[in-house]
């Protein structure tokens, strides 16, 4: 039985479609200026940004990095997430606790902390982008992942499935990777689009430790060019919403339905 | 079972311990610097000095102005986020639209700094298009005493990525407001207030509670948006951090580490209010 | 009268040479010509060869004689010839350079024109980096190939760098024709380019434009005015509240007038707090901005449609430096010198001052005569900078801490 379109949240819908939109309109109309009249209408904005080498070599790495960070946060989180509310609950407040951590430890100190706890180690890990840099998105991510998850497992009964499966037979890993993970499946995803708009807007950790990722390259653009400023974050925009899109249908092929999801 | 749990009660700390063991070299040990810094002076020596000094004006005003805007958009983030995820995911409501908000709330709520600034400068800067628009029409809200550049303005804005966050963290938890509950409810004759009163509120509350928590850490730590949109006249406590660590002014670095361990005490103090309710509000759904 | 050269028809020929000293040789030439008469130009074409044979310096040869280079690099430039400079500096491949903004002072072309004329490799991390992140990096990235070679920071910067041990003592062969009041003693470090306080106007918004302190106080410029950042962390919003400042009855010594007449300015209605970006210039949200005049003058040809005029506050003029130094434990400590040879001959210089910011031997290299008339013209007229007033490090340090206690209670928000 389908409920009715309720008009209340069709007002909800329409006041936050509003509140998005404008904004992003009124970027729109400002990179379709052109610079010499000041005037609509010139695709000359997109077109500097698309034909900069700099713009496809930044993007790449950072994308690359994103999946790396969500994997590694994901593989480390989920396992101990379901732990603690299996097992160890009296460690959720302690986690909790510790979640809030990045967000007090200013980036510009955590960079020159973990500059310098790494000094020493393997040039591998310590002036490569894919190593040194993940290891500091993965704490940064960390927060979000974490609530995201633990809000997606407080949702399910993580006693009575994981009891379930076992007396079926199932060892961990069944029980784990074909009872649990689809049940947690939107918060993982949940979790998973955060960390990737976290790495594709992360500055600070990156410029200090001089790797050239995307958000520098948007920061540089940002603080010397009017128009194209509006056309590249349109594009960054459109860019990471895709790759958000592309991880829905990812998670959703792999759907195994047990209510909740819709 | 109760011999297997013996068993199985390592392994549960053995699943955990990679995680504590990365959170301490990745995060323990460039925290301890903050703490340590905050009690050293500029020759290295032991001193209570920074401490005392970020007590006076003007930090005091700073952690002032930084709670309250964190407190305000957590709360009216977490108010209109909720509602605009609950209208996405009920019944009733087309399934591609819930695809849409979920999706583009997670590029939003990382939208932030110089663009999300320029954005809103815009749309409701002095002549933003919402502003030209409203002008056209006879009311030029500069001329009535709004500004953009203030500390409202700065709220406005923060809920762009609030409110996202909101949505993409809540969303699991209203998805397990089991829908056979609602329909149990109605067929027992209750409005949908005595529903939400009774059933829907107190299971979420939990869930509410931790995302509150989590948009207020998340306000509290932003400064790049309201540095763009204020030019710094709005005076948050990151924003003074990056003054005295990587300014071109002014060179403070421990007085830096002593702000940053006073937002450790904020985000304690919350921390400890938010775990008690949170157990209370737990015993609300078993 | 001989023939007005186009600026960069001057330093292409110049730059076919590979040796600084033989590239201001012929802007030396090529600046002389504008002002000669056409009989005085044919006798000089026929010195010329000879001319160029004197440049080669005995020491040059004696350096291209020599066979292994030395390992570590000197400490005056002047002692070894740049041939030899050069060859190690090749040797090491490439250079790094930090926080150069390409926009900011024409560090863009340097950067291109040094990567082509000696075939080094170039690396600028962090463009819109922060002096205090430029020492920052020096301290963390020591020892790592990353680590920057030279840097551009603001004098306080330097200053506790020199004291800190971050930067390599080093006299470049031009040394001696920068002001002493622009240099370390010790040799740590000195100013490259200077520039002053100017207001940018919009002029597709602002009709009339304000020429002092005073004018941007009028009713016409409500919610117009905007500073460069905040100045308890942006070097050019400093450098106005000290502009503001001595406008207004204050000093060197004192800001506190700077920091009243923007408190005037905010309840005025004039003043909006916001950062000013190059959004917020050519959209028109903030049509005066006070900032560097080289930066305001760089406005003028990149936002057309904003017509964007400068002017130099008349009641009002306060300068700033920024210092070049060379990383001490930087991973290419020839190709750092090399950058130094480079950019304090006359060609070097006068990239700079292509980018409308005072270089720091402008005033050797006007007494000199080698400016072409194209920059001259390029700049506001010097009578307009001629009051230019400069603060010590001290100066700025106590104006920052008299900032940092009263300017959040009485303009910020």
């Amino acid at each position: 039985m389908r409920r009715r379109f309720s008009w209340g949240a069709g007002l909800w819908l329409f006041i936050g479609a509003a509140y998005f939109l404008i904004p992003l309109v009124a970027t729109l109309l400002f990179s379709l200026k052109s610079n010499e009249t000041g005037q609509c209408c010139s695709l000359s904005s997109y077109g500097e940004i698309l034909h900069d080498p700099a713009f496809w070599k930044t993007l790449r790495l950072s994308l690359i990095l994103a999946v790396e960070t969500i994997v590694i946060a994901l593989v480390l989180l989920i396992p101990t997430v379901y732990c603690v509310h299996l097992k160890l609950p009296r460690l959720r407040p302690v986690i909790g606790f510790l979640a809030l951590i990045p967000f007090v430890v200013p980036p510009i100190i955590l960079v020159v902390g973990l500059l310098d706890v790494f000094k020493g180690s393997p040039s591998w890990f310590y002036a490569e982008p894919y190593g040194f840099l993940v290891g500091a998105y993965v704490i940064l991510a960390f927060p979000y992942i974490y609530f995201a998850l633990d809000a997606g497992f407080r949702a399910i009964d993580v006693h009575t499935l994981t009891e379930a499966s076992q007396n079926l037979g199932a060892n961990w890993r069944t029980t784990l990777f074909s009872v649990i993970l689809p049940n947690i499946r939107a918060a993982a995803l949940a979790g998973a689009f955060l960390t990737l708009a976290i790495v594709m807007g992360e500055f600070t950790i990156a410029s200090l430790a001089t790797f050239d990722t995307f958000p520098i390259y948007l920061q540089y653009i940002n603080q010397n060019k009017a128009y194209p400023a509006a056309a590249v974050t349109l594009i960054a925009f459109a860019i990471t919403w895709g790759a958000m899109l592309s991880l829905l249908l990812v998670g959703r092929d792999r759907a195994v339905q047990l209510g909740g999801a819709k | 079972m109760e011999a297997g749990r013996g068993v199985r009660l390592p392994l549960a700390w053995l699943v955990v311990l990679p995680f504590f063991l990365y959170a301490f070299a990745f995060m323990f040990l460039p925290a301890g610097k903050v703490l340590f810094g905050a009690f050293q002076d500029a020759d290295g020596g032991f001193t209570l000095a920074n401490l005392e000094e970020i007590t006076n004006e003007p930090y005091r005003t700073s952690f002032k102005t930084s709670i309250e805007v964190s407190l305000v958009t957590a709360l009216l983030g977490g108010a209109l986020g909720f509602l605009i995820a609950y209208s996405t995911i009920r019944d009733g409501t087309p399934r591609w639209i819930r695809s849409a908000f979920t999706t583009f709330s997670g590029v939003a709520a990382n939208f932030a700094g110089i663009p999300l600034a320029a954005a809103f400068i815009a749309t409701a800067g002095t002549i933003g298009i919402v502003t030209q628009f409203l002008a056209g029409h006879g009311y030029n809200p500069y001329e009535h005493g709004f500004t953009l550049f203030s500390k409202t303005g700065v709220e406005l804005v923060y809920l762009y990525f609030q409110i996202p966050l909101m949505i993409l963290v809540i969303a699991p938890a209203i998805d397990g407001l089991k829908q056979e509950w609602r329909e149990a409810a109605a067929n027992l004759g209750a409005t949908p207030r005595q529903f939400w009163r009774h059933v829907g509120l107190p299971v979420l509350t939990p869930s509410l509670l931790g995302a509150v928590v989590l948009l207020f850490g998340n306000s509290f730590a932003a400064y790049a948006t309201a540095y763009a949109l204020t030019g710094g006249s709005v005076p948050l406590v990151p924003i003074t951090i990056g003054f005295y660590l990587s300014g071109d002014v002014l060179s403070n670095p421990h007085l830096s580490h002593a702000l940053a361990l006073g937002m450790f005490v904020v985000l304690a103090v919350m921390m400890a209010i938010y775990v008690p309710l949170q157990r209370i509000s737990s015993r609300w759904v078993k | 009268m001989g023939q007005q050269w186009d600026v960069d028809d001057i330093l292409d020929r110049a730059l076919q040479e590979e040796d600084p000293q033989r590239m201001d040789a012929v802007i030396a030439r090529l600046v002389g010509e504008e002002t000669m008469s056409r009989a005085a130009m044919l006798r000089r074409s026929a010195a010329a060869g000879i001319g160029l044979t004197i440049l080669a310096s005995p020491t040059a040869a004696f350096a291209r004689s020599l066979g292994a280079a030395a390992a570590a690099p000197p400490q005056r430039g002047a002692s070894i010839g740049f041939a030899t400079i050069l060859k190690e500096a090749k040797r090491e491949k490439k250079i790094n350079t930090i926080a150069l903004p390409p926009d900011w002072a024409n560090y863009g072309e340097i950067m291109s024109t040094f990567k082509k004329r000696f075939g080094l490799g170039l690396t600028n991390d962090n463009p819109d980096g922060s002096s205090a992140q430029e020492n920052q990096a020096v301290r963390s990235l020591k020892g790592d190939a990353r680590a920057p070679d030279v840097l551009d920071v603001g004098p306080s910067f330097a200053i506790a760098g020199a004291n800190e041990g971050l930067y390599a003592k080093y006299y470049n062969r031009y040394w001696g024709s920068v002001p002493r009041a622009m240099k370390d003693g010790r040799g740590f470090w000195l100013a490259d380019y200077w520039g002053v306080i100017s207001f940018g106007i919009n002029r597709a918004v602002v009709s009339t434009i304000p020429r002092s302190w005073d004018d941007l106080l009028k009713p016409e410029y409500k919610n117009k005015v905007a500073l460069n950042g905040s100045p308890l962390t942006s070097g050019s919003a400093v450098a106005g509240v000290f502009s503001a400042s001595i406008g207004n009855g204050g000093s060197l010594n004192d800001v506190g007038p700077g920091i009243d007449f923007f408190k005037r300015l905010k309840d005025a209605g004039n003043f909006i707090p916001v950062q000013a970006t190059p959004q917020t210039i050519a959209s028109g949200q903030t049509p005066i901005v006070i900032d560097w005049d080289y930066l305001n003058l760089a406005y003028v040809k990149a936002y057309p449609s904003a017509r964007i005029a400068v002017s130099i506050p008349s009641d009002g003029v306060y300068g700033a430096h920024y210092c070049q130094a060379i990383n001490a434990t930087g991973p290419h400590p020839w190709a750092a010198r090399l950058w130094q040879e480079f950019l304090y001959s006359d060609a070097g210089q006068l990239l700079w001052l292509k980018g409308y910011s005072h270089p720091a031997r402008f005033t050797d290299m006007s007494k000199r005569k080698v400016i072409p008339g194209a920059l001259v013209k390029a700049l506001p007229s010097p009578t307009a900078y001629a009051k230019v007033k400069f603060a010590t490090p001290g100066q700025l340090s106590r104006a920052g801490a008299k900032i940092a206690a009263e300017w959040p209670a009485k303009v910020g928000s």
